[in-house]
């Protein structure tokens, strides 16, 4: 029941949630220049050339018509066509997808590993060079701002050592009808470079956190009780502390994972990934309004979308919820 | 016990001088400390805080944390000197040779793995040629030894689905999986309730005399001394203050300070009056009834909601209080007994204004209130004040007591201006020296804060103080002294007083009548004289039955 | 509390690292101040600029007599120059946005635990539905709807951070709330004023000024994500992360100085506002407390 519970909880704060970034992201939108000027050609159109384009992108309604209009639209998963590329917005986020997942995927399979173990490590050697060391690299990583970090591994592994690519997807694959790299070798030379700097933070973030979850749980009566047991310092490290701690930080995966498919905005755009990042940060320096609402609601679902997941896993997890009757 | 007394001792703690270094400096935890333990025996360790039992226990289980530092001293296991081992020796001793009981039975065990699995985990770690079917067997032997009952059933549960007794039994059947020589307890029973702590104890004492293990029993309370040690350590600040066998301790205590303590622990007497014999057993009489009661609260039923959604809430909720009735009498001290979950608690929070409960009445002096309306609406708040159980929380910590002394007569006082009582005087009623007006609560002893805390609620100058556990966070001694100061109180300021607390002997030393309660409900109640020796009710005598018969006349 | 805090902060003996990181920033906020006394060019100052030398490596000779120590940026501007004055705008901005986000967030915390029912229905909810998107996406949502401008980065940056200091006031006030000390205020009947500001807030403000420096960072960092996405201050008004958004397509050919030294002084801000912020927080943990 629990679960049905947080299920029917999840879904409708989801959905309450969607409502809501529509509905300001669609005024948000709205308030903000005319992409009339941008479709088109302003030293030759004329007034009438205008009236028409209004007209055809259906801005000549009320604010509310409109937004009354793309609800209805969006219940049929249709968001508009897009203003600049003349293609079904919400295609266009989908073609854009399969980029991204395997650039987030790639980076946290990289991040999560490394955090947790570098976390353990420092955190059951407390106050020791370890722990020292390893906190003072993840305050610095979690310093580096993530576009010079970017830069600065173009301007190594590119530009100095000439190792791997500075830009673009390379070849690909097709495989369930879309287009993958991390199947090809010329791919992943595409790929190292921006997973590398969408990991290095995650690392950081998540060996904190591992960190002080595995002093808490060391500081506990519990640990206390393990060893007065008999249980040796690996066990209690692996069997006990570990899956105590694994709330927290499958919670911070989940999140920056849904936070890598909208955060790889900047990553993508200076390695000029042609994911869904870089779509919305096109789209809103080309006013592209379709394209703009379609990415904007493809990333709060697929946020929310996550965040129930890793709710779930709780209570997979984590008897007292699973069993709680 | 003779033949022991001449065998060489399983564990000799000498001389140890333990220092723990901090940032503001070293401090001295334990000074020239020296025990023996001997085989199948119960010692008990038994001191106030900060007498430094706890870090003995640790000192004997090598759980010291680095900041500790061995100046002097050893200790000999079985003639291995336990001090100077390092973390791979441990491992040899720790579960297999001396383990371990702690106080907190949730935090001993593992909320994500089953009982089963931690026992069976403890079994293998402690003896590696055990396979896992013998290992599964084993662990329900020890299951059903410390009293789990059906434990095919209970052994694929998870700790939350035990009770705290029986989450206790399996920190015990964990300690013994490793059949160690040597159980440390560190306050085993505290966080349970009388009538579980009794049957805990039992069980200690029935392993001890079944397998021959020994158990160093750390503890505060001397009942639990009284009940099942062999002999008896008394520590204070770090030094022993007397050794001897248990009842030597008990009976001709050497050392002023033991005689202190075991004087301190309130004594109950079961035993009837003379003339109580003329009387029916039915005859209740909550004092006299020539005054009308200065609060009546009548038929008092509360429910709690549960947590989640709407419509899953009728599922979830709890009854707190069910049709529950207490009178005061004017200057009278009434107390409220009853185990935690009881609804003791909540019952005084509604006379006090601080909650509302979905039906029945509540009289103040003549006054009624509705107390289904939060304590603001209905006029309630102020009229009753409280004095809380844990004082560490009841101050304003960012507040000097001046402070909040002055902001109870300003705020808080229902009197004129002019017939306020003065906080100088009040403060040096309650035995708090001027000099401490200046003070903020983290400077002041547990002791001193509930001062405060009673000079606080008398400063209001109200009618009715209700009392929620305020002893039960107190060190012994000062229990005695805050009892004592209360009792004073309520016939100097001319209050009357709600009593609430589990603590029986307590209760018939300060309250002339009293309500047992159970789940919510008044179970019994009656006089104070008639409770203690003549009710008939069996949760109240199961109360009884429960304390320490050394500390029940 | 404030002059207990401030003489934990002053008493403790600090680590190597940390007095390094301290004098690092009081470093940056002291070149803050002077810039316009000691930085060679303005740079808001058309008129100082020569375009003619734009992109000249470090230490080149420059026509206003002086040497571009950092070389100069594409459009010509001394990088010495634009680091001084960039670091004015990103502290400024960041500062500002920070203090004004934790006073809306600490009351709006302290009053959904305080009033309870639908005032806290309805600020939690805002605080929860914010809270569950990334910083980003609502800064850029902020901001698109804002329009370009500093003011209007401060207030994107306010609407990202006051839910972060709501929802820990909220937690730490609800604890609070729970203590007996303010069973005891409610029971001596004191105004809600009184109750609120003696009792219930000094108690609850210390886990949001913990808060405090490491928002501070994130403010930082998050200006300049969004200037170098060219959402940010005008392109006139550099900041540090615009500075190195500008040089980002001089990187491929070689040019690394107009990206490198900004983005490394970028870097030392940041770190040495986290380092401090991670000092306050360990100090200021009452676990870590002698008494």
């Amino acid at each position: 029941m629990s679960i049905i519970t947080t299920v029917g909880g999840r879904l409708s704060q989801a959905f309450l949630l969607l409502l809501v970034m529509s509905l300001i992201g669609f005024v948000g939108i709205h308030s903000v220049g005319n992409p009339v000027y941008n479709i088109v050609n302003i030293e030759t159109a004329t007034t009438e050339d205008i009236r028409r384009a209004t007209i055809a992108l259906g801005l000549d309604q009320p604010l509310w018509q409109q937004y009354l209009l793309f609800l209805k639209n969006v219940v049929t998963g249709n968001f508009g066509t897009s203003y600049i590329y003349h293609l079904p917005a919400f295609d266009l986020v989908m073609s854009k997808l399969p980029a991204t997942f395997e650039l987030a995927s790639i980076a946290m399979l990289i991040a999560a590993p490394t955090g947790i173990m570098l976390g353990l490590l420092a955190g059951r050697r407390h106050g020791s060079s370890v722990d020292r060391n390893v906190l003072k690299a993840s305050v610095s990583a979690l310093s580096i701002p993530s576009f010079w970090l970017s830069m600065m591994l173009i301007m190594l592994g590119a530009v100095i050592l000439g190792w791997f690519p500075s830009g673009g997807r390379g070849a690909t694959v097709s495989l369930f009808s879309r287009e993958w790299s991390f199947l090809t070798l010329d791919g992943l030379r595409h790929l190292t470079l921006p997973a590398l700097a969408l990991a290095v933070p995650n690392i950081a973030l998540i060996a904190r956190l591992a960190r002080s979850g595995t002093i808490e749980m060391e500081s506990q009566d519990f640990t206390r009780f393990c060893r007065a047991k008999g249980l040796s310092s690996r066990r209690i490290l692996f069997r006990h502390t570990l899956p105590n701690i694994s709330v927290p930080i499958v919670t911070i995966v989940g999140m920056q994972f849904g936070g890598m498919l909208a955060f790889a905005v900047v990553v993508e755009t200076i390695f000029a990934w042609p994911g869904v990042g870089k779509l919305l940060i096109d789209s809103i320096q080309l006013l592209d309004r379709p394209v703009l609402m379609a990415t904007l609601t493809f990333v709060s679902v697929a946020f929310v979308g996550l965040n129930a997941i890793v709710d779930l896993f709780y209570a997979v997890l984590d008897p007292r919820v699973r069993l709680s009757a | 016990m003779k033949q022991d007394s001449i065998q060489r001792p399983l564990l000799e703690v000498s001389n140890l001088t333990l220092k723990h270094r901090a940032t503001s400096g070293a401090t001295t935890i334990l000074r020239d400390v020296s025990m023996k333990l001997h085989r199948g025996e119960i010692l008990g360790l038994i001191g106030e805080s900060g007498a430094g039992k706890s870090t003995l226990g640790n000192a004997i289980l090598g759980l010291l944390t680095p900041e500790f530092e061995r100046t002097a001293g050893t200790i000999l296991f079985n003639g291995q000197a336990l001090e100077s081992m390092d973390e791979r020796q441990w491992d040899a001793i720790r579960g297999r040779r001396i383990s371990a009981v702690f106080q907190d039975h949730t935090a001993s065990l593992d909320p994500l793995m089953t009982i089963g699995a931690q026992l069976e985990e403890t079994i293998r770690a402690t003896d590696g040629n055990v396979s896992a079917h013998q290992a599964r067997a084993r662990a329900f032997d020890l299951l059903v030894r410390v009293g789990i009952p059906n434990p095919h059933e209970r052994y694929a549960s998870f700790p939350h689905q035990f009770s705290g007794g029986q989450r206790q039994r399996v920190v015990i059947a964990i300690a013994l999986a490793g059949t160690p020589q040597i159980i440390v307890a560190d306050e085993p029973t505290s966080a349970l309730d009388a009538t579980v702590q009794k049957q805990i104890l039992r069980l200690l004492r029935e392993l001890v005399d079944e397998t021959g293990v020994s158990v160093i029993l750390v503890t505060h309370d001397m009942g639990v001394v009284a009940e099942i040690t062999d002999k008896v350590v008394v520590m204070k600040r770090g030094e022993v203050v007397e050794a001897d066998t248990t009842s030597t301790i008990l009976d001709d205590p050497r050392k002023g300070y033991t005689r202190r303590l075991l004087a301190a622990v309130p004594r109950l007497r079961v035993r009837s009056c003379e003339q109580s014999d003329n009387r029916s057993s039915t005859d209740r009489e909550m004092g006299s009834d020539a005054e009308a009661p200065i609060l009546i609260v009548q038929g008092v039923t509360k429910t709690f909601s549960g947590q989640g959604f709407p419509w899953f809430r009728k599922h979830t909720r709890k009854l707190a209080l069910r049709n529950v009735s207490v009178r005061l009498a004017r200057g009278a001290i009434t107390g409220i007994v009853g185990e935690s979950g009881s609804g003791k608690s909540t019952v005084g929070r509604i006379i006090a204004g601080l909650e509302t409960a979905g039906e029945g009445t509540l009289d103040i002096d003549g006054t009624s209130y509705d107390i289904s309306l939060p304590g603001q609406r209905s006029g309630l708040l102020g009229r009753v004040q409280m004095i809380f159980q844990d004082p560490a929380v009841s101050l304003n910590p960012r507040m000097s007591v001046a402070e909040t002394l002055q902001e109870s007569v300003r705020f808080g006082s229902r009197r004129p201006l002019g017939a306020r009582p003065d906080v100088a005087t009040m403060m040096e009623r309650l035995g708090l020296a001027q000099s401490l007006l200046a003070r903020y609560p983290h400077q002041l002893s547990g002791g001193q804060k509930q001062r405060v805390c009673i000079a606080r609620a008398l400063l209001a100058g109200p009618q009715i103080i209700v009392a929620d556990e305020p002893t039960s966070a107190l060190d012994v001694s000062v229990q005695a002294e805050i009892a004592k100061l209360l009792k004073e109180m309520v016939t100097e300021q001319a209050v009357s007083m709600l009593f609430i607390s589990h603590d029986l002997a307590l209760v018939q030393e300060l309250c002339s009548s009293v309500y047992i309660f159970k789940e919510g409900v008044v179970e019994d109640a009656g006089s104070s004289e008639f409770i203690f020796s003549r009710s008939r009710n069996s949760y109240t005598r199961s109360l009884i039955d429960a304390r320490p018969r050394r500390f029940t006349y | 509390m404030k002059v207990e805090t401030i003489r934990a902060l002053w008493k403790r003996p600090t680590r190597k690292s940390v007095s390094l990181s301290k004098l690092l920033l009081a470093t940056y906020i002291l070149l803050a101040l002077v810039a316009p006394i000691i930085a060679p060019q303005n740079p808001h100052d058309p008129l100082q600029i020569y375009a003619w030398e734009a992109s000249s490596p470090p230490l080149a000779m420059g026509g206003g007599g002086y040497t571009y120590l950092l070389g100069t940026d594409g459009l010509g501007r001394d990088i010495v120059s634009t680091i001084l004055y960039g670091l004015r705008i990103s502290l400024v901005v960041s500062i500002t946005s920070t203090a004004i986000a934790a006073l809306i967030g600490v009351a709006a915390g302290v009053s959904a635990a305080y009033f309870g029912k639908w005032v806290d229905v309805v600020i939690m909810r805002i605080v929860d539905l914010q809270l569950s998107l990334p910083t980003i996406l609502v800064a850029l949502i902020a901001i698109v709807t804002l329009g370009p401008g500093i003011d209007r980065i401060i207030l994107a940056i306010i609407i990202v951070q006051w839910a972060v200091y709501a929802r820990i006031a909220r937690g730490v006030a609800l604890s609070e709330i729970s203590k007996s000390y303010l069973d005891a205020a409610r029971l001596q009947r004191l105004p809600t004023r009184r109750v609120i500001f003696r009792h219930l807030l000094p108690n609850s403000i210390a886990p949001a000024i913990t808060l405090v420096p490491i928002e501070l960072g994130h403010a930082v960092a998050l200006e300049a994500t969004l200037s170098f996405l060219g959402l940010g201050v005008p392109i006139d008004k550099p900041s540090l992360g615009s500075t190195v958004a500008s040089g980002f397509q001089y990187l491929l050919t070689g040019q690394y100085w107009i990206s490198l030294f900004p983005g490394l002084a970028l870097f030392g801000l940041i770190a040495s506002i986290n380092f401090v912020g991670e000092d306050v927080r360990r100090l200021l943990d009452p676990r870590n407390r002698s008494i």
